[in-house]
């Protein structure tokens, strides 16, 4: 397991090594996500290279499309 | 016999919001001079239009494609039974005249697209976001960053809400999200709790008036989160993403 903070929240979660499996385990489509690691925003192209370490800080948000 | 309505003169009006600590006459002469688009008029556009209106806000042009349906009134509180049928820039049009006749309301029965967007949106200060699905928001997006007209870009479905504006020295919604063509949008699957577009497009008004008076600090680079269900709200910051396929990188230029 590793631990990350996800959202502002302490998770363990089984060891990922890209952002995109982290969305995977956590069942998340990659359309329409925003993903900042440590306060950095990853493009979705880069969802399947870019590494996640222990201690890494995340935030994971949907577009929201209605209106 | 007396007259109907009152005579109530521009200067009642606003003279609670003059009387706020930072918005000066020339603020108010900036709201009067100033000409909003309001792009979608369903439940963001419906809660957005009538704060607009209501403090001064010369010209607002309402762009919408569709008429209003029985489903809509549970949320889009502009409209009532009368309403059903008609189209929503017309309905909406109408409400607006009897609350605030002196601004000028605009009605275009339209649905923004690449090939119409450009014309649809000339001369106007600032955007609000009242659209409905991800495609159109794509290319208000670009257009936002080709032209440095500011965008109040609004969502809300079940019961979470976003707010962000794509502004000049900010990053682009590209930025962030990529493209949004394909976002979750659709009240009739998912539903939406009607007070939830009333938070969104009130907190979208205030943006747009914040942007006209040249006052306070707008959403720009930062996105706000509602979450109805569990009662939270939350403030992601983010930067312009280098390589980002719309704004390159540079964010949104600065506009002329």
């Amino acid at each position: 397991m590793m631990t990350l903070t996800v959202n502002g929240e302490r998770r363990e979660v089984p060891v990922v090594a890209t952002i995109g499996e982290l969305l995977d385990h956590f069942r998340i489509q990659h359309q329409a996500v925003g993903v900042l690691i440590n306060g950095e925003v990853v493009g979705r192209a880069d969802f399947g290279s870019a590494p996640v370490h222990e201690g890494d800080t995340l935030d994971i948000v949907r577009f929201v499309g209605g209106g | 016999m007396s007259a109907p309505f009152p005579i109530i003169r521009d200067a009642d009006r606003v003279r609670r919001l003059a009387a706020l600590p930072d918005v000066r006459p020339r603020a108010l002469e900036r709201l009067r001079e100033g000409a909003v688009g309001v792009v979608g008029v369903g439940g963001l556009g419906t809660a957005a239009a009538p704060y607009l209106a209501a403090a001064g806000v010369g010209k607002i042009r309402l762009i919408d494609p569709d008429v209003v349906h029985a489903t809509d009134l549970g949320r889009q509180i502009l409209y009532g039974p009368g309403d059903v049928g008609r189209p929503k820039v017309e309905a909406a049009a109408a409400a607006l005249g009897i609350q605030a006749p002196a601004t000028v309301v605009e009605a275009v029965v339209a649905r923004l697209g690449a090939d119409n967007g450009a014309g649809l949106l000339a001369g106007l200060d600032v955007i609000v976001d009242g659209l409905d699905d991800g495609r159109p928001r794509d290319w208000l997006n670009a257009y936002a960053v080709e032209t440095g007209t500011p965008v109040v870009f609004g969502g809300a479905l079940g019961y979470e809400g976003q707010v962000v504006v794509v502004a000049p020295s900010g990053p682009c919604l590209h930025c962030l999200f990529g493209s949004v063509a394909d976002a979750a949008a659709d009240c009739a699957r998912e539903g939406v709790l009607g007070p939830l577009v009333g938070v969104i497009g009130s907190f979208q008004a205030a943006e747009a008036l914040k942007l006209l008076m040249g006052l306070g600090t707008p959403l720009r680079g930062r996105l706000l989160q509602i979450d109805l269900f569990g009662g939270g709200i939350r403030v992601l910051p983010f930067a312009p993403r280098p390589g980002c396929a719309v704004c390159g990188g540079q964010g949104v230029p600065r506009r002329g």
